[in-house]
């Protein structure tokens, strides 16, 4: 008999996910009854880079990052991830090892699909299949952004918009909350680049009149301006 | 556009690294993982101790061909992985060795 709870929490998280919203009511079910539910707590790995993919993720619940350390050793984070996201999906895919560590943030759920059940899936039913190819194709999207954001835009510009994209209305202010994992690291490295740069950056931006950096939020003053600052 | 595929080096590693480990059987590690890319080990689980989880690390470095580790098993009071880690271990030890 079916675990009633266990396949509505499943479709519920569906619902969230950009593109399996679409998906038909047996295909939910069918990854659903595949899925299991698995916690880890804050700075435990989910799985390392250069492990065997054996599974797809789904985010239920808590942030994670994905980080990839170079041939020369130093440590670069690729995504950061919240409920809602899938990953791991591109190395089941190419069934190539996982291409970077992924670590939970903060108290964390994920159903975890085994890989060779999500493949056969993926085969049987075009509408899943429909569903990754527009996920994967966003992806590629936001890296050709990635690149020009890199390649075009100082620190400050990129600052400048990661700042706006996340920003929230919060008593009338825009505000870009810190979560208690965002340090001054986390955020160095999400922009490519250090601390030092990230914080002169913050400073400049902040005396020219743009924001104001609190304890445990940054404050948008001057939206507008911000918005002129970090165009090319 | 190139395609990333693990080296057979990495795959030959992790399957060395594996078996030095079921070897020497290091004491009050569990879940242990291990990963492998560019010659760089990554090892994470639970360790009863710091020095346990050292010890994995040491096992490791000890292997001819690893870069370096990334040492991400937790322990109680054990520190988080540096943003950068000493590679070419080995060669470290060797220019060592002549000095």
């Amino acid at each position: 008999m079916p675990d009633v709870t266990k396949t509505d929490r499943f479709q519920s998280l569906c619902t969230q996910i950009r593109h399996f919203d679409q998906l038909p009511a047996e295909v939910v079910k069918n990854l659903a009854a595949c899925a299991y539910l698995q916690r880890y707590v804050a700075g435990q790995v989910i799985y390392l880079e250069g492990e065997p993919a054996e599974a797809v993720y789904l985010l239920q619940r808590g942030w994670v990052k994905a980080t990839r350390m170079s041939r020369s050793g130093r440590e670069q984070a690729m995504l950061f991830l919240q409920a809602g996201e899938v990953f791991g999906d591109v190395a089941v895919f190419l069934q190539s090892p996982y291409p970077g560590t992924v670590t939970a943030l903060e108290a964390v759920e994920v159903w975890v699909l085994p890989g060779d059940d999500f493949l056969k899936l993926v085969v049987r039913h075009a509408s899943l299949a429909l569903a990754v190819i527009r996920r994967l194709s966003e992806r590629v999207l936001h890296y050709i952004r990635l690149v020009e954001d890199l390649s075009l835009r100082s620190v400050e510009q990129r600052l400048a918009n990661t700042l706006l994209q996340h920003a929230e209305v919060q008593a009338g202010q825009l505000v870009v909350p810190r979560r208690h994992w965002a340090t001054f690291d986390e955020m160095a490295v999400r922009l490519g680049t250090v601390r030092d740069v990230l914080s002169r950056a913050l400073k400049t931006l902040e005396t020219e009149g743009y924001l104001k950096v609190e304890k445990h939020s940054i404050v948008l003053l001057d939206p507008a301006g911000l918005q002129a600052r970090g165009e090319v | 556009m190139t395609q990333e595929n693990p080296t057979s080096f990495d795959q030959q590693l992790r399957q060395t690294v594996l078996e030095h480990l079921a070897t020497c059987q290091p004491d009050g590690l569990e879940d242990l993982h291990v990963g492998v890319m560019n010659g760089i080990v990554h090892l994470a689980g639970q360790a009863q101790t710091v020095e346990n989880r050292q010890r994995a690390a040491s096992l490791v470095e000890q292997i001819p061909g690893v870069r370096g580790v990334v040492n991400r098993i937790d322990a109680p009071g054990a520190p988080s992985p540096g943003r950068t880690i000493h590679l070419d271990i080995h060669a470290s030890q060797e220019n060592q060795g002549k000095t």
